[in-house]
């Protein structure tokens, strides 16, 4: 009886050790992510739009596309994959108890996300001299609705992360308390997912 | 994309997330060489939508770790939405 006993008490220890208690836990607010969940349901329907009315008039987008600059879109792709990358890194820091390293590598990633708007700014700049604008034809109001809507949440992400690393500078996040921290950095990324799928349906496809 | 370190983690996600970007740029360029359909092409850049949404689901966002149902839902943006557009591109 007493090696039975043993037998199982041995193999419950070798299932623990197998199988360690993972706490799944979503970081950040639950707040944040319904927040995130309304916001990709709206890109959704415009993106949803895009591609039914690009079927409509496929004269007329190829002809649009033409006049985009793919380089600009895919340098954009490239700085938000890489600020959200800073952003991670900056996450990591965080749960390592180092803030102001942590807020470093926010200045870091905003310092990237400023060359995605410049270079935004600079299209719509070369898309005006060309004597096109939102008016222009279907393809553009849909071109300038969508990717200002955009950039209209990358500068509202920005916001976020400033006052992010004002409270990591001043030791306001803990272990315990991160969730701030946490709800920022998804938000960023939740931009940058947006583009990525935003990317090869306006410039690529 | 498996380690337990989260900085190595992170670095290899966003060289992975980098090639495919560029990939999906080029892609077309490349399928022209072989008179390739352009529903190829739509299907590959599509998939990548879907490869690079999970990444940054999965490691920048850190769903990996969170309740399945959270993970499953944002997932589930990447696998449906680019399913819903290449279904209308290519019927």
């Amino acid at each position: 009886m007493n090696n039975i006993l043993n037998i199982e008490a041995q193999t419950a220890l070798i299932e623990e050790k197998k199988s360690p208690l993972v706490v799944k836990r979503l970081p950040g607010d639950l707040a944040m992510w319904f927040f995130i969940l309304a916001e990709l349901t709206v890109f959704a329907i415009l993106f949803i739009g895009f591609a039914v009315s690009e079927q409509l008039n496929p004269e007329m987008f190829s002809q649009g596309k033409t006049n985009l600059h793919q380089i600009s879109g895919l340098i954009n792709t490239l700085t938000l994959i890489t600020s959200s990358f800073f952003v991670a890194l900056a996450l990591t820091k965080m749960h390592q108890g180092f803030g102001k390293q942590a807020a470093k590598l926010l200045i870091v990633a905003k310092l990237v996300a400023c060359i995605y708007i410049g270079v935004k700014i600079w299209e719509y700049l070369s898309l005006f001299e060309q004597g096109i604008d939102i008016e222009t034809n279907t393809f553009f109001t849909l071109y300038f609705m969508i990717t200002f809507f955009h950039l209209m949440h990358v500068l509202l992400g920005m916001v976020i992360l400033i006052f992010v690393a004002l409270k990591a500078v001043k030791n306001e996040y803990n272990a315990s308390n991160i969730s701030g921290f946490e709800s920022g950095a998804s938000y960023w990324h939740m931009v940058d997912m947006l583009w990525i799928i935003l990317f090869p349906l306006i410039y690529v496809i | 994309m498996q380690s337990t370190n989260p900085n190595k983690k992170n670095t290899l996600s966003w060289l992975w997330l980098l090639a495919l970007t560029v990939i999906s740029t080029y892609v077309a360029t490349f399928l022209e060489l072989f008179n390739a359909q352009k529903s190829l092409f739509i299907v590959i850049v599509l998939f990548i939508v879907f490869l690079k949404g999970q990444q940054i689901i999965d490691i920048f966002m850190e769903l990996e770790l969170a309740p399945k149902l959270w993970r499953r839902l944002l997932l589930a943006y990447v696998i449906l939405l680019p399913t819903i557009i290449g279904f209308i591109y290519l019927v």
